[in-house]
């Protein structure tokens, strides 16, 4: 039975579709409280006094909590260490659960009110009075590192986090510049983003107290690493003594990787009141206290020669880390966006740089692509204003610039300039595929002739490699990862033949719960009804590393298969002593092994029964079907794509209207075609999301002014057109499913694309503007076409 | 105060708070957890149900408003076993993915589709506008509010 | 948030003065305030109530009157705690003597919110400002022309 490659519908699908999904918000625990936590309105301010009493005197109020009675714990670690260029080791405030001297930004952590009910702990927060001494604000990076700006940390000088550099060394760099045929420069803001899983995160915190043992539910991405950051590093309590659940998760997108300070202190609350407790964050909380994403403050320079061959690259970045470093913040404008800057171009010389600094905003960390939109913004904004100054066609520019096909097993991997070698790669089919969808010349032609007739058409292009399934573990590691980067899988075959799987994995939308048995029902050749997968739930399986970075298959998946590769090949003992035949002579193929040339066999199912009722048995074999495996893979996999936008713009109004959008994208092999385009069509939504409509303001006190859905503008039906998409196919050479990930592909090519589409129509009409700053609103674009 | 409301065609007499909405009675009073909070602010639809037949946002609806009222939720769409054409199209049309939204869209496109059985591609992108989806990009849900518009109409 | 404006009052600068001077004159004629109750000569505790946008508060705190040169300007200092948020607003205001006996009101200044009022109604609250501004000049033109017949 061939499952691997066909589009089966999700098996996950009749729960969510009859409104029997679980998430945290849904589980009532017996005696269940209710926590509200009381958040900051300032950015910056002293905390000079903290009255509790009348919300400790109000009916059916529990307990009240404020950061002095949470002692010795000093609060949530991040999971990387990057380090300044000159070896310094970075600067890594603390991040307390509740904040004990100043807060640092709008929503931190002043006290928790917990309750009966949670009408009862908000009616009770209210009560709870905070005397607040307020200073100035910073919220711009680069502002934020300037003499005299406001300090965030006492022990970070200037705010600096660290100052990193990767690449060839500047003086080349520069000099390369300085006798190129064109340099084109840019500045330009990569806005900040806010998340937005319509899922608000949830926590409930419980101890058992006949069994001391903590069961944490929460709506996480990351199950056991949530459990190793809570036990190893901030409560310190023994690790097989928790229990993290995390059932169904309504979409994550990154901002629930991290281990949030809300689970802590939820497990942490329980304790000390003895009955469980269940925060569920508002929207309004979620949109203060989701880490964010992105908050680039760039100047980048491309240096090309005469024929347009880029000769140097060079990019400064201030990237906002927030007030405290979220789990994964210092990997992403570094190790996960400065060695992308090589993009899929032959580009010989490369110097990145980037500050990381401390503001009065909330975190940020991974959000959708972490690092390798904001690495393919610069890169491709950059080649398409190149085109439009040196008058190239932006298309050819790309071609003559593309590193020439690799599969990685004939030819070897391509060493790029910042430290990174791309497994296998063939970039120009894909953009020749989407020429073709696109109809480039008559869209030329088009553009021309709307033009006369006072329309403004544009076309943009990206083009992008990007980085998925971080690995191996000791690179990582030598990178400043404080956690391994493997996943760990476990094939148990019960006595019927029925396999359960379990995986590290963790499912949010992605549809692991098909996917993942496809490949097991396909390898096993067994029917997918005969297969279940569980994750989710830390006492169930045995370690893992979660969902993020587009891991999932590329990893998890890895596992999974080196798993079944076990249970077949103590089977294949099994069926050689059942048939009398050596296990040499076997061939497994539609769930039985047969002997080579006979029509002697035996089924799966009655192997594993064998295993399990061994009476006639290998003498020297254990009983049972069931083995775990953990995959380090030997590379991150390296998906790229094509993709093209075409906008009209009102000259008017400056509105802009995105009419097509083209993505080709190769993802490596497919398991479900449409799982994959379903998660290319998530992620195009929210990078053309960030060119046209999102992003969040904070104003010059520290105050997000765009914290509701009346405010933020993320993208509805009507904002979007349907999408024309295709794939090429370049399998990864390094991984058993030759599978790439395809999580974030969409969400990193858009864009560039969108952007780059609008300054191509203003050029098209004279308006020689080399950037708008996003999200690309009337208003800027009408700006930039007036003055 | 006491209602009595008939949820998903079964009679039930509560007391609740003034203040309390309809989408916390359904999931706090009743366990009906498939209607999902997703704002404060009626934005996002998640919490979309039918009070008399028309879909509405129940965290902008007192529960005492509904005294009296039938509501329908997302666990009573399905009858006696058989999915809404919705729900089946869903499923083959990928019109979901971590679920959260589903509930809300389906409630809202049901009511839709009984005053625009056959919508054009622009409709049903208008009729949408009350309800985010963050996974989908709403080209699936689009896809699947077509295809069980045409067995509906079949 | 920029607060600016100018309005002309159909009544002498001195009166004027005497007018904003006056606690029970001020919550007679400023939109939403339901209590003023002085504390010194230029510091007063104020109540008000007011909706802004998607958002409604009742408001508690000070007023303060600065830098007053008698009767040509002065400044007010307004910092108001809510439950939604906080507002802490610095404006300048000049009484100028225009001809005809009439006096302009020249107010010039800033206003910082903080907390659910920014995140939710700093959309608005410019909008509201404005007809709040508008509602309170109406009403203090009213107070003169009662004032004067």
């Amino acid at each position: 039975m061939s499952f691997i490659g066909k589009s089966v519908k999700r098996i996950e699908d009749k729960r969510f579709l009859t409104g029997k999904g679980k998430y945290t918000d849904d589980i009532k625990l017996v005696g269940m409280t209710h926590a509200h936590i009381v958040r900051s309105p300032y950015a910056h301010a002293k905390v000079l006094s903290i009255d509790t009493a009348a919300a400790k005197a109000h009916d059916g109020v529990v307990a009240v909590f404020v950061g002095s009675d949470i002692e010795g714990i000093v609060g949530v670690p991040t999971g990387w260490q990057v380090n300044f260029k000159n070896g310094d080791t970075m600067k890594e405030p603390a991040h307390p659960l509740l904040v004990r001297d100043n807060v640092r930004h709008v929503g931190d952590a002043v006290a928790v009110v917990i309750a009966e009910t949670k009408e009862i702990a908000r009616d009770a927060a209210d009560l709870v009075e905070v005397d607040y001494d307020v200073m100035d604000a910073v919220t711009d990076p680069k502002k934020a590192t300037a003499p005299g700006a406001p300090q965030v940390h006492p022990d970070a000088p200037n705010n600096i986090c660290f100052d990193w550099e990767l690449g060839n060394p500047v003086e080349e760099v520069d000099a390369a510049l300085a006798s190129a045929h064109h340099v084109t420069t840019l500045e330009f803001i990569n806005q900040r983003m806010i998340p937005n899983a319509m899922e608000p995160r949830s926590a409930i915190g419980h101890y058992d107290d006949a069994l001391d043992k903590y069961t944490l539910y929460t709506s996480t991405q990351n199950p056991h690493l949530i459990r190793l950051l809570l036990c190893a590093f901030v409560l310190g309590i023994p690790e097989h003594k928790v229990r993290i659940v995390s059932h169904d998760v309504g979409g994550g997108f990154g901002s629930k990787i991290f281990h949030y300070t809300e689970e802590a202190l939820m497990v942490w609350v329980s304790k000390q009141i003895n009955r469980p407790v269940k925060w569920t964050s508002d929207r309004s909380e979620a949109f203060m206290t989701d880490a964010h994403g992105r908050d680039h403050v760039t100047t980048a320079n491309m240096g090309f020669d005469k024929d347009g061959k880029i000769v140097a690259l060079k990019s400064d970045t201030f990237a906002n880390m927030g007030a405290y470093l979220a789990t994964f913040a210092p990997a992403v404008p570094t190790y996960l966006h400065g060695t992308l800057l090589q993009g899929l171009y032959t580009t010989p010389l490369i110097n990145v740089n980037v500050v990381a600094a401390f503001t009065h905003t909330n975190s940020v960390d991974a959000y959708r692509g972490a690092g390798r939109p904001e690495a393919t913004y610069l890169l491709e904004r950059l080649i398409d204003l190149g085109a439009l100054e040196m008058d190239m066609d932006p298309a050819e520019l790309r071609k003559k610039n593309f590193i020439p096909a690799f599969d990685g097993i004939e030819q070897p991997g391509y060493q790029t300039q910042v430290a990174l070698q791309y497994d296998s790669g063939d970039y120009q089919p894909v953009l020749d595929k989407a020429l073709e969808m696109v109809g480039y010349e008559d869209f030329r032609a088009e553009q021309k002739k709307s033009l006369e007739n006072g329309k403004l058409l544009g076309i943009g292009f990206s083009t992008y490699v990007e980085a998925c399934g971080i690995a191996p573990s000791a690179v990582v590691g030598a990178l400043g990862a404080r956690a391994g980067l493997f996943e760990s899988a476990q094939v148990r075959v019960q006595p019927t033949g029925k396999v359960s799987v379990y995986t590290g994995s963790h499912s949010h939308g992605q549809g692991h719960e098909t996917t993942f048995v496809q490949v097991v029902a396909d390898k096993l050749g067994i029917p997918m009804e005969d297969v279940d997968l569980i994750h989710g739930d830390s006492d169930a399986v045995a370690f893992g590393m979660g969902t993020y970075g587009s891991r999932s298959l590329a990893v998890g998946g890895s596992a999974i298969v080196k798993s079944i590769e076990k249970v077949l090949e103590k089977g294949a003992k099994i069926a050689a002593h059942k048939l009398e035949a050596s296990v040499d002579d076997l061939d497994y193929a539609e769930g039985k092994w047969t002997v080579k040339g006979t029509d002697r066999s035996i089924a799966f199912g009655d192997v594993s029964l064998t295993a399990y009722v061994p009476h006639d048995y290998p003498a020297d074999l254990e009983p049972g079907l069931d083995f775990s495996s953990f995959y380090d893979p030997a590379n991150f996999t390296y998906p790229f794509g094509c993709h093209i936008a075409i906008v009209e713009i009102d000259k008017e109004t400056g509105k802009v209207k995105l009419k097509r959008f083209i993505a080709v994208d190769d993802v490596g092999n497919v398991i479900n075609p449409m799982i994959v385009d379903g998660q290319i069509h998530g992620g195009l939504a929210q990078g053309i999301g960030q060119a046209l409509l999102e992003g969040a303001i904070y104003d010059e006190g520290g105050q997000l002014i765009n914290g509701s859905y009346m405010d933020y503008t993320m993208p509805r039906a009507d904002d979007l057109p349907s999408f024309e998409i295709d794939r090429t196919v370049t399998p990864c050479p390094h991984n058993p499913l030759g599978v790439k990930g395809a999580g974030e592909a969409g969400c990193i090519g858009s864009t560039p694309a969108v952007v780059n589409a609008v300054i191509d129509a203003l050029w098209k009409a004279g308006h020689k503007v080399k950037d708008i700053q996003m999200p690309m609103t009337s208003e800027r674009v009408w700006n930039a076409m007036n003055n | 105060m006491e209602i009595t409301v008939k949820v998903n065609g079964k009679q039930v007499t509560r007391e609740v708070e003034g203040r309390t909405t309809l989408s916390t009675f359904l999931r706090e009073d009743l366990s009906l957890t498939g209607t999902h909070i997703g704002c404060d602010t009626s934005g996002c639809g998640a919490c979309t149900v039918h009070v008399d037949g028309k879909a509405v946002k129940s965290c902008t609806l007192l529960a005492g408003q509904v005294d009296g009222c039938e509501v329908k939720t997302i666990e009573g769409l399905a009858e006696n076993g058989k999915m809404h054409p919705l729900q089946d199209s869903f499923k083959e049309k990928h019109g979901l993915q971590c679920g959260f939204c589903t509930p809300g869209m389906i409630m809202l496109v049901s009511d839709f589709l009984e005053t625009n059985p056959s919508p054009s591609e622009d409709e049903i992108r208008h009729a949408l506008e009350g309800n985010f989806c963050r996974c989908t990009g709403y080209h699936n849900i689009v896809a699947a509010i077509k295809d069980a518009a045409e067995t509906m109409s079949a | 948030m920029k607060l600016n404006g100018d309005h002309v009052l159909k009544a002498p600068r001195n009166v004027v003065w005497d007018m904003l001077m006056n606690p029970d004159q001020l919550v007679k004629i400023t939109p939403g305030i339901s209590e003023l109750n002085k504390r010194d000569e230029t510091n007063y505790e104020a109540v008000s109530e007011v909706k802004i946008g998607p958002v409604k508060g009742k408001f508690k705190g000070d007023l303060e009157l600065k830098d007053l040169v008698k009767p040509e300007s002065f400044t007010l200092v307004v910092t108001q705690q809510s439950k939604i948020g906080n507002v802490k607003a610095d404006v300048v205001i000049h009484l100028d003597e225009v001809g005809n006996g009439d006096t302009q009101i020249t107010f010039d200044g800033n206003a910082q919110m903080s907390g659910l009022l920014a995140r939710t109604g700093a959309r608005v609250v410019s909008g509201v400002a404005n007809s709040l501004t508008k509602q309170f000049f109406e009403a203090f033109d009213k107070e003169i022309e009662l004032m004067n017949t």
